[in-house]
């Protein structure tokens, strides 16, 4: 009997004891990434990085400033075609759909899109906008992306906006304004600072996207600021430097992803931040 | 009749918040020892000091002692497992857990040990039968607790606690979530028991303290404001507020 | 009911607006009608080309014109399969962890770095794991899992760095965060009282969690697994980094392999012919349908768990 207690116990302790360590494993492999990616990307770090184009192969030096520019584009273009539709398409939902069973399935659709493979987006974008148009672009890399970012978008905006009680929404109505003005003036700006949360943490995943673009933006060594070229991105870069054969390429690649890994850490930490404050201040 | 429980000035912290105030009673083996008083009174959180079920959440604080037969039970280093197969509980609430009907009177059985089929069996129908739900389930003691009515998941409950066969059993408002004939199959079953188990019940219900009780406390804001015989307490009670409370003026 | 009823000013506005936000929604299932459909078109020749032989075919041969789907449809679920059996403990005992054991002052910072985890873009992971991890392995785990499990022809192949399994564990890391979330998610839906019914039996924390907790959260906990293994299936770069992308079959899972994601990668701004490119998208079509399935299936379970009533029959 006290012998069966004793194991017990024992069980007891040793599972607790793999909760904690299951824990630190996660934690365990978060360090050892990113100070990998600090220690190796830090020295890429130099003016030239972001001020010059890349050498030819095989040359050293150079820098990454079409890539970076390039990715900001992208994403830039992304945020613009996909931010919009997003919080209109969330809106529908939150404000007129609501139960319905158009609704419903929107949303179970959503929740699949946004674990959905993303590379096959990026060879559906191929075959939509690559190759009836005659040639990669930046265009097509945006669309991409902003693909990816609908469904978080529109649920993000929906959950915000579902957080604006009831009675605000009539209240306004009450006064007389117009359903479109109420969910406009009133309704966004209740929900604003989750939705901008949402935004960012939507646009900071795409920014650090690159199967879509293989195949979409593709690539180019130069400058390019039309949307209907081939364009440079960080991650692109990465992709085909860490691929290749050069030390000083592989020296670039960890700049470049120490760049994005550093972007994508402090927007999601601020996020959290502004998330958690909003929580706290409720309370 | 000798005292199981004895409570010396008891004082309970959920934080910094006082939520029951020197506490002093005994409670008599073998008899039914209702609980009463106006939501929020403490009479449920004291119940909760009785098995340390406090101790789950941090930031609660015990003062006093509480003795089980002569030992104080909020010690430090007190084994709580121990403490909670001699104290068991039901709850608000049927809680069935998910799993069949004999796995949940096996669950607390196989915590103690045992591990022989044949005691496992009699001892899963022992405690049916004392909980007068043997006759209601015994063909369909491999179907999942949930299947059962709501009053027959909380005679489950209340057999998955004398399975064990602890010393005392509390109660915190067993019939709460029950209709007036499961209530009273209950109130039959509580009758049962009290011949083997020294049974706290805390309820909502007047005229169920009267009817199963032997002794009762009030409680009002943290505090025993009386605690004597259950026939003293609602014929003639000491204490003025108290004979509010029972002839319902307020509550 | 919506508030939108029974206004008569601004009309046309309201109709407008309401128009406008119907026509985004319908967008999600007009854009994935149109991903099915296109990719469907694009894989035409290779579907009329192979049939159904395609799935069953193990030969990639882009010089003759030859493809079957077999060894990337195998990576990729081989792959996804190891990264399930070594993420999924991990994660329950993470939500545990979260939920149950941690002290309340660690709980927070522990969550959000098992968060940040998730947000690490997939090519950082598979960049750290050719170039840190792999060449790791190659010198310090794969030579002595050869000689001490080698008997088990799982363990075996050449000591790389790269292949199947070292491609399974980077994809276990990655799915870890969104299996912890949502096993979290369910266990936080327990009932107290149902716990504390076990503790007043006298159960142990551990006996509370493993009979009543995780039976309680079955369904839910299901719906998490085939969530993380949804994404481990679709998963790109950090796999075709790591993978060591050859068109072969092999059960020794230190050996190369590819997925179809970094078949995808590897290989679709190369081909030229047109039933190379079409056996591609084909790949895609498959990769695009199993996710989807086990997307849905994820989902349904994980909502069946948080609509089932919990006090039965009570009242």
């Amino acid at each position: 009997m006290s012998l069966h207690y004793a194991r017990r116990r024992a069980v007891n302790s040793i599972a607790l004891a793999a909760s904690l360590l299951s824990a630190c494993f996660g934690i365990f492999f978060l360090v050892w990434i990113l100070k990998d990616v600090f220690r190796f990307g830090l020295p890429a770090m130099t003016v030239a990085f972001f001020t010059e184009l890349p050498s030819p192969p095989g040359v050293e030096g150079g820098g990454l400033a079409n890539a970076i520019t390039g990715t900001v584009l992208i994403t830039a273009l992304a945020t613009v075609i996909g931010v919009p539709a997003g919080i209109l398409a969330g809106t529908y939902l939150s404000e007129y759909g609501r139960a319905s069973r158009f609704a419903s399935i929107v949303r179970f659709l959503c929740d699949i899109l946004v674990s959905a493979p993303s590379i096959v987006v990026g060879v559906f974008v191929y075959a939509l906008l690559v190759r009836p148009f005659g040639g990669f672009s930046a265009v097509a890399g945006a669309v991409a992306l902003a693909i990816i970012m609908l469904p978080v978008v529109i649920r993000t905006a929906e959950e915000m906006l579902k957080l604006v009680p009831d009675s605000t929404r009539e209240a306004a109505l009450a006064l007389g304004a117009p359903h479109w003005k109420v969910t406009v003036f009133v309704v966004y700006r209740g929900a604003m600072r989750g939705i901008t949360t949402g935004v960012m943490l939507a646009v900071a995943r795409v920014s650090g996207e690159t199967a879509p673009l293989l195949f979409t933006s593709f690539n180019n060594a130069f400058w390019n600021f039309k949307p209907g070229e081939p364009t440079a991105t960080l991650t692109v870069t990465i992709f085909n430097y860490a691929m290749g054969p050069y030390e000083d390429w592989h020296g670039k690649a960890w700049g470049a992803a120490f760049l994005i890994t550093a972007l994508v850490l402090i927007v999601t930490l601020t996020a959290r931040f502004l998330t958690m404050r909003r929580v706290n201040g409720n309370e | 009749m000798s005292e199981k429980i004895v409570i010396k000035n008891l004082s309970f912290f959920y934080g910094k918040k006082q939520a029951l105030k020197n506490v002093v009673f005994a409670v008599k083996a073998k008899e039914i020892t209702a609980l009463i008083g106006p939501s929020g009174c403490g009479k449920t959180t004291f119940l909760r000091c009785l098995n340390r079920m406090h101790d789950l959440y941090p930031g609660n604080r015990y003062e006093g002692e509480i003795l089980l037969d002569g030992k104080n039970i909020l010690d430090k280093g007190l084994d709580l497992i121990g403490l909670r197969s001699k104290v068991g509980m039901v709850f608000q609430k049927p809680t069935p857990f998910p799993m069949t009907v004999f796995e949940n009177i096996a669950f607390g059985l196989k915590l103690n040990g045992i591990t022989n089929r044949g005691e496992m069996i009699g001892r899963v129908e022992k405690a049916l039968k004392d909980s007068a739900l043997w006759d209601e389930t015994k063909d369909r003691l491999f179907e999942p607790a949930l299947s059962l009515s709501g009053g027959q998941q909380q005679r489950l409950c209340i057999a998955r606690a004398v399975a064990v066969e602890p010393e005392v059993i509390l109660m915190d408002e067993p019939c709460s979530a029950l209709d007036p004939v499961a209530t009273a199959k209950i109130e039959d079953l509580m009758m049962e028991l009290k011949k083997n188990y020294t049974v706290i019940i805390v309820t909502h219900n007047m005229q169920q303290a009267a009817r199963v009780s032997g002794t009762a406390g009030f409680f009002m804001l943290g505090e025993v404001i009386e605690f004597d015989s259950t026939h003293k307490i609602f014929t003639a009670p000491a204490n003025k507020l108290t004979e509010d409370y029972v002839t319902g003026r307020f509550g | 009911m919506p508030i939108s009823d029974g206004h008569k000013s601004g009309h046309a506005a309201d109709a407008a607006f309401k128009g406008v936000s119907f026509f985004f929604a319908f967008a999600v299932m007009a854009l994935l009608s149109a991903i099915i459909f296109v990719l469907i078109k694009e894989s035409w020749l290779s579907i009329g080309k192979f049939g159904l032989g395609f799935l069953v075919s193990s030969t990639w041969d882009p010089v003759q014109g030859v493809f079957g789907a077999l060894p990337a449809v195998w990576g990729t679920v081989v792959s996804s399969v190891i990264a399930i059996i070594i993420a999924v403990p991990i994660s329950l005992g993470n939500a545990i962890f979260l939920t149950e054991t941690a002290p309340k002052g660690i709980k927070g910072p522990i969550g959000a770095a098992i968060e940040l985890l998730a947000s690490i873009p997939s090519i950082i992971y598979g960049m750290w794991g050719l170039f840190v991890f792999a060449p790791f392995i190659a010198e310090n785990v794969e030579p002595f899992m050869i000689e001490r499990l080698g008997f088990i022809p799982l363990f075996r192949g050449a000591p790389l760095g790269v292949g199947m399994l070292p491609a399974g564990f980077i994809l276990a890391i990655m799915i870890i965060p969104f299996i912890s979330s949502v096993a979290r998610d369910v266990f936080l839906m327990v009932p107290p009282i149902l716990k504390e019914s076990g503790y007043a039996v006298g159960a142990t924390k551990w006996e509370v969690i493993w009979k009543v907790v995780i039976p309680f959260a079955k369904s839910g906990i299901m719906g998490a697994v085939i969530l993380g293994l949804g994404r481990a299936l679709g998963e790109t770069m950090a796999v075709t980094f790591i993978i060591g992308n050859s068109q072969r079959i092999s059960l020794e899972l230190l050996n190369p392999g590819t997925s179809i994601s970094a078949a995808l990668a590897n290989e679709f701004t190369e081909a030229v012919e047109d039933i190379y490119l079409s056996s591609l998208v084909e790949l895609g079509l498959i990769l695009f349908v199993i996710t989807f399935v086990v997307l849905a299936a994820a989902k349904l379970m994980i909502a069946r768990s948080s609509y089932r009533p919990y006090s039965g029959g009570a009242r």
